[in-house]
């Protein structure tokens, strides 16, 4: 198993947002990651790559049979883990073209010196490219004055040049139109498919618009820091005609029954497993 | 030890003329006379010079060793690899290396040991020596206008413009002297130069003073890019002073650079004498270890249509301190004025400081004015984010400081001089 997550349970400042996620992606799979606004979501991606506003309260997580925890961000990046943030940060005088430069000698083992600039600058046309992004892009600060659309593009431009193992994608298709987004999934599956087998993906994402062009293999969906609906492609267009409401109201009469009993319990395709 | 005779030994040593021999004599009065600046005035309140022995000091009387000795590879360095028209290389205020285009010969252009100047063209230096600066000002004024030695004279004629920079590199090579190099530059109207002062020296074994005074004189038009880069080593205090005086339109371009020393306190100062002249003030500097920096600089606005733009960008790490205090000042006669002043400084880690005082004198009531600063420390989602791509921690730093000394980096056409301060600047982190 190439990422496995084990009942994790993470917490930002005081309050706990993740209560007991179990999921396990391989490379090879594209999965889908759907819920409701607060339900967990962007944490749990940010809380693989290691940001240190989140804090592990209980849980472990395996990437490649190790322990991922206890790897700081640059290692987990330099051994494959990418995330596309939601909402990347601007970093003031530092151009995209250094940074790039940095960030892909790092992932491909270059310790001392850079990536020589003449390959480098091959290999950032051609994904520039592949994603209709103007190359200006590269003379300008890190997502500085970026457009939404811009930095969501750029975030897949660092995966695309990253060439990770498991790759998380934080709701990259909000705030994009239609034609943006089949640009970025068209340049996902572009990787996906190029990788033959060697990349896993999880997409995470509020609406199953995305999920058109991206063909997820599993879905799964989170609902107040549990992950308590698992299935395959149908279950995005399941959501998409009912909403979250319907699944809400399944885990409501489970949440009360699991309070009186204190047991594993289904409802419809809902369940809850206490800890 | 310094002293009345050394000034007489220097002085005969350089066989200056009367008139210049005299100067240093009433220097040395003056220096006698006063006293150390009072640690309870305003300007002196946050840098702490309890601990210097001027008397301990040694005087530069007869230089060190052969002048044709090699430099130290980091001297040689610090020269820097910018393209350029000539270079002067000084070491304990002796030249060691004398060169200067032909072409720039040719256009009349003067750029020399002050020492030999005073003989080459008495009656230039005579006339713009010290016509900026007074001894009496401060005792380390004093003292510098007593015992200079060596130091450049650069004189750009009227309409002429030297297109690469010229260069002078002073590096101090004795612990326990005191270096009290001079920058005498004059810009005739209309003329335009590029001048780099570059100053550095080893780890010095005890303390070591500097004293070093420039004075750039722009006349009507002239347009001058000032750069003082200053990597001293450990146990040097420098007590500098950088003033310019501004003709009608003339437009002064300057770059304060510091990074090394013990305790450096230097002021820059920009009278804005001439109608619709123009100075830029940068500074980028970077404390580390127990180094103290203290900046005070100067807009002084004393005629109408003048501007000053002002950005000093320092970084902070260790127990190091720095004091930025800007003043604008402008006078009645500097009606439909623009004064700009902004002082941003970045701590890297708890236990490090940074003061700005930021202060303004306006007694003109037409004028257009800012001044800002802000301190702030090293962001985490920065941070994170670069490394969340597989930078190291150090890299991500230095990306962030680099970063943020951009602003400063993009406004200087010197990409040689930004390259030399992005690799001091990766030394100082490497070290975080």
């Amino acid at each position: 198993m190439d990422l496995e997550i084990r009942d994790l349970h993470v917490q930002v400042e005081e309050k706990v947002i993740l209560k007991g996620v179990n999921l396990t992606v391989n490379k090879g799979e594209v999965h889908a990651l759907m819920g409701p606004n607060g339900s967990g979501k962007s944490t749990l991606a940010n809380v693989l790559m290691g940001n240190p506003f989140y804090q592990v309260m209980q849980g472990d997580v395996l990437y490649k049979g190790e322990d991922l925890l206890a790897m700081a961000p640059d290692e987990r990046a330099r051994k494959g883990l990418f995330i596309a943030f939601q909402y990347p940060v601007a970093i003031p005088g530092v151009t995209m073209a250094s940074f790039l430069r940095t960030a892909v000698s790092a992932r491909r083992g270059y310790s001392k010196e850079l990536i020589p600039v003449g390959e480098f600058q091959k290999i950032l046309r051609a994904k520039i490219e592949e994603l209709k992004m103007d190359p200006a892009i590269t003379g300008r600060y890190i997502n500085e004055g970026f457009s939404g659309g811009e930095k969501k593009r750029a975030e897949i431009l660092q995966m695309a040049l990253l060439e990770p193992e498991i790759a998380i994608m934080d709701e990259t298709d909000s705030g994009l139109d239609i034609d943006s987004v089949k640009i970025v999934a068209d340049g996902v599956n572009r990787m996906f498919d190029a990788a033959k087998g060697q990349m896993g993906i999880l997409v995470i994402t509020h609406y199953s618009r995305v999920l058109h062009y991206i063909k997820p293999d599993y879905v799964h969906v989170i609902f107040d820091g549990r992950l308590v609906v698992s299935g395959g492609a149908e279950l995005a267009e399941e959501l998409e005609r009912s909403g979250y409401e319907g699944i809400k109201s399944q885990v409501d009469v489970i949440h009360s029954e699991v309070a009186a009993s204190g047991a594993v319990r289904r409802a419809g395709k809902v369940f809850w497993v206490v800890h | 030890m310094i002293s009345r005779e050394a000034v007489e030994a220097i002085s005969a040593r350089t066989g200056e003329p009367v008139w210049m021999r005299e100067q240093r004599l009433a220097a040395w009065g003056v220096y006698e006379s006063l006293p150390l600046p009072d640690p309870t005035q305003e300007e002196w309140r946050r840098t702490d010079i309890s601990g210097l022995r001027l008397d301990a000091l040694r005087a530069l009387v007869d230089g060190t060793g052969p002048v044709a000795a090699a430099l130290p590879p980091r001297a040689a360095a610090l020269a820097g690899g910018e393209e350029r028209a000539g270079l002067l290389v000084q070491r304990d205020g002796r030249t060691v290396q004398h060169v200067l285009d032909e072409a720039a010969q040719r256009q009349g252009v003067l750029f020399l040991d002050l020492d030999q100047a005073v003989r080459q063209a008495p009656d230039l230096v005579r006339e713009h020596f010290l016509s900026v600066i007074r001894p009496d000002e401060l005792k380390f004024r004093a003292l510098h206008a007593a015992l200079r030695t060596g130091g450049t004279f650069l004189y750009v004629p009227p309409g002429v413009e030297v297109t690469l920079p010229l260069v002078t590199s002073t590096w101090l090579n004795t612990p326990g002297a005191g270096l009290f190099p001079h920058t005498l530059l004059v810009a005739g109207e209309g003329s335009k130069v590029t001048f780099l002062d570059v100053f550095g020296s080893d780890g010095m074994s005890r303390q070591t003073v500097v004293s070093n005074a420039a004075e750039l004189i722009l006349r009507d038009g002239a347009q001058v890019r000032y750069v003082a880069f200053q990597d001293w080593g450990a146990n040097v205090w420098e007590f500098g002073l950088i003033r310019a005086r501004l003709g009608r339109d003339a437009a002064l371009h300057s770059l304060i650079v510091a990074f090394g020393g013990s305790l450096v306190k230097t002021d820059i100062e920009s009278k804005l004498e001439g109608p619709g002249s123009q100075s830029e003030m940068l500074g980028l500097y970077f404390g580390d270890g127990t180094q103290h920096f203290d900046f005070h600089t100067l807009q002084e606005h004393l005629a109408p249509h003048t501007l000053s733009d002002l950005l000093y960008k320092g970084a902070v790490k260790d127990r190091a301190r720095t004091v930025f205090a800007g003043l604008i000042r402008v006078h009645p006669g500097g009606q439909k004025t623009n004064a700009f002043q902004s002082n941003r400084n970045l701590i890297l880690n708890t236990g490090a400081k940074s003061d700005s005082i930021p202060k303004l004198e306006i007694m003109a009531n037409d004028l257009r004015c800012t001044h800002g600063s802000a301190t702030s420390r090293l962001n985490d989602e920065h941070l994170f984010y670069l490394m969340s791509r597989g930078l190291t921690r150090r890299q991500a730093v230095q990306m962030v400081v680099d970063g943020f000394f951009a602003e400063v980096f993009d406004r200087v056409p010197l990409p040689r001089l930004g390259e030399q301060m992005q690799q001091e600047i990766g030394r100082k982190i490497a070290e975080l």
